[in-house]
């Protein structure tokens, strides 16, 4: 039997709301499950504070994948670049390790700034590497996939050029780069509704509040100024746009600057969260900023800060007996949620063009 | 000659195996899919080896593994890797471009975990002293395993790309829409070209578990996947050769080819220790400027075609660029 017209809209309307309704009921078992588990909140602020910078981590992959249509495999090494020029630039010196053992900067700035400048840093260096790699691809006309193994070669040079300059060992930042401050605050017990008091370290709340700061800046950037319009015009049709004027090359060297600059930044908080393992640092964090885009959507700011935040708090709830498989967390989300919704979280299904 | 088989042996083993797990990676790319799964089924078929060979087949003093075994253990291997492949195959080749890649990706990453945390896998330090068939430190003679794999893998892409299923994979990618209304499966083929590369990932890894003695979760990683897709594309994706010479050759390229350049007489000492020890740095950048110079890929389908006069414009070269179907 043929369904009519009109009993197939039905369907339709009651899917719509029996899958809203059926996700809503699951949001709030999930809030309250957070909230009455044991150590619930604590689990909750610190998975927010890796997800924070997991999601300013992706956005960097998601500025360029919403304009160039490719995924940036250099990001995980200028991630890493960021962390080291921040730790130069506050006059540490490099290790013993490498051609530069030793060596050191005639100044040292304080840690907020030359975080700044770490970051403004690996902005240059990614407009170097879209003009090295990216660049004469796209004026050739090449594929794609193409971009992603030049990016690719580049992001092994990088890495390498690390190791071989100020070697492979582990660079820590100073103490109390911030000044004096207490190591972590206690919340107590939110008035008996977490069983155990809350503790959260400084750091986690900088990390936080940077990470937030560095969103809120980038989303008023790109919706609220008139750049931040052309920049959405070349995301939507870059011949377009440049037909009406927009210097699409400007455009995407600043993305480049910009996704630099925020990836920088994300490797010095997570470097001061822990430290800067070495030259393959941002590699492994690379692979999840990849989990993080897509779980929320390819080329959507909101998707991707959602998408850094759920993993963040996921990995924060795998019981510490089983912490070992924290780090496959992010792709069992990614796996399940690519075969429920495979256009992501936060993503709408893409109109299949014929 | 000696000499330079003594000290390249393992490099040269390493080339033919790089050649068959880009030709792994080719057989989806055949029909459009950019998957990464092939460490996934290379880090399978190593364990399956590993396990075989130090808990089923026991017995044989070192040195004198059959290498019949061996034969068997990479069928087995091949056969568990083709079965993970339906598994993960058949839900996931609903995805396109960019997510069916990373879909892959994180099967591999989980497996990678799973390995890091089962007591019966060995957990990090992974399983050892697998046994040798052969008594010898340079392992030039698993090149008569090697070879033939790679051969037999080679010959029978070959064969495939000219044969009704190669058709239908090359439909696929060049319009998976066109190719559905003439009748292919698309769900099929590409759960088929999923599969064939697995088995053939998985037999490189059985085989590179008993060449590397040892077997752990860092055998297969992300790094191993986009190496891959870099052998293939360096090499060309329009051919099977490509892969093939695409492999060998990046393979060849920081361990034997820059080393002999570094070891060169005359050269200034200052370049010889750069280029011996900036030999990743040389890699990573050759990479990207192969890409540059070289859009299509080393070796393209016309590349051994003599010049006909005909006057059919020549599309070939046009679509010669490697193209994933996204949306």
């Amino acid at each position: 039997m043929r369904l009519s017209n009109q009993s197939l809209q039905q369907y339709r309307r009651l899917w719509w709301f029996a899958s809203r309704g059926l996700a809503a009921a699951a949001l709030v078992l999930l809030i309250t499950a957070i909230l009455t588990a044991p150590s619930g909140l604590q689990n909750l602020f610190n998975g927010l504070a890796v997800g924070s910078v997991y999601a300013i981590f992706a956005l960097g992959y998601t500025l360029i994948f919403s304009i160039l249509r490719i995924i940036n495999f250099t990001h995980g090494a200028i991630f890493t670049l960021g962390a080291y020029f921040t730790y130069f630039l506050t006059g540490a010196s490099v290790g013993f390790n490498g051609l530069l053992a030793n060596q050191r900067l005639p100044f040292g700035l304080p840690f907020p700034i030359a975080m700044i400048g770490g970051g403004l840093l690996a902005g240059l260096c990614g407009i170097l590497i879209e003009r090295v790699a990216f660049r004469p691809l796209r004026n050739k006309g090449a594929d794609p996939l193409l971009t992603l193994v030049s990016s690719l070669g580049v992001a092994v040079a990088i890495v390498n050029v690390i190791q071989l300059l100020v070697g492979a060992e582990i660079y820590s930042y100073p103490r109390n780069p911030f000044g004096e401050m207490p190591a972590a605050l206690n919340l107590g017990t939110f008035g008996g509704l977490s069983q155990r008091p809350v503790v959260i370290r400084t750091i986690q709340v900088i990390i936080f509040a940077v990470s937030m700061a560095t969103v809120v800046l980038l989303t008023y950037f790109v919706n609220g100024t008139k750049i931040g319009k052309a920049l959405r015009a070349v995301a939507e049709d870059a011949t377009t746009s440049s037909l009406l004027g927009i210097n699409t090359n400007f455009l995407i060297s600043l993305t480049f600057f910009i996704s630099g600059l925020i990836g920088g930044i994300a490797g010095t908080l997570v470097g001061l969260s822990v430290n800067v393992s070495g030259p393959y640092f941002g590699i492994n964090f690379g692979l999840k900023g990849l989990a993080v885009i897509v779980l929320g959507g390819l080329g959507d700011i909101p998707g991707a800060v959602v998408g850094g935040l759920v993993i963040g708090v996921a990995e924060a709830f795998v019981p510490s007996e089983h912490v070992a498989y924290k780090e496959a967390i992010a792709f069992a989300v990614l796996f399940l949620v690519l075969l429920l919704r495979p256009q992501g979280l936060l993503g709408r299904a893409a109109v299949q063009k014929v | 000659m000696e000499g330079f088989l003594s000290t390249y042996g393992s490099a040269i083993v390493q080339m033919a195996l790089a050649g068959v797990l880009a030709l792994s990676l080719y057989l989806p790319l055949m029909a459009g899919q950019l998957s990464l799964a092939s460490p996934g089924f290379y880090a399978v078929g190593g364990y399956v080896a590993a396990l075989l060979s130090t808990r089923v087949f026991t017995g044989f003093p070192n040195g004198s593994y059959p290498i019949l075994l061996i034969a068997l253990e990479m069928v087995v291997a091949g056969g568990v890797s083709a079965l993970f492949a339906l598994i993960i195959g058949i839900p996931s080749l609903r995805l396109r471009g960019v997510y069916l890649a990373l879909a892959t990706i994180a099967f591999v990453e989980v497996l990678r975990v799973f390995a890091l945390n089962q007591p019966w896998l060995g957990g990090a330090v992974g399983i050892y002293n697998i046994p040798q068939p052969f008594f010898s430190a340079t392992r030039v003679e698993y090149l008569l395993l090697a070879l033939p794999l790679l051969l037999v893998s080679t010959l029978f892409v070959a064969r495939l790309e000219r044969s009704r299923i190669g058709r239908a994979f090359v439909a696929l990618r060049e319009d998976e829409l066109a190719a559905s209304a003439m009748g292919i499966r698309p769900t099929y083929y590409k759960v088929l070209a999923f599969t064939i590369g697995a088995v053939l990932a998985g037999m490189t890894g059985a085989l590179n578990a008993h060449i590397l003695n040892t077997w752990n979760p860092r055998q297969g990683t992300f790094d191993l996947a986009i190496l891959i897709l870099a052998y293939v594309l360096v090499g060309g994706s329009r051919t099977f050769l490509g892969p093939v010479i695409g492999g060998a050759f990046l393979v060849a390229l920081p361990e034997i080819i820059l080393r002999e350049v570094a070891d060169a007489p005359g050269l200034h000492p200052a370049i010889a220790t750069f280029l011996r020890d900036g030999r990743l740095i040389l890699f990573g950048v050759l990479i990207a400027v192969s890409v540059f110079f070289f859009p299509y890929g080393l070796v393209t389908p016309n590349l051994f075609k003599r010049r006909r006069k005909t006057n059919v414009p020549r599309l070939e070269a046009a679509k010669a660029a490697p193209k994933v179907s996204r949306g």
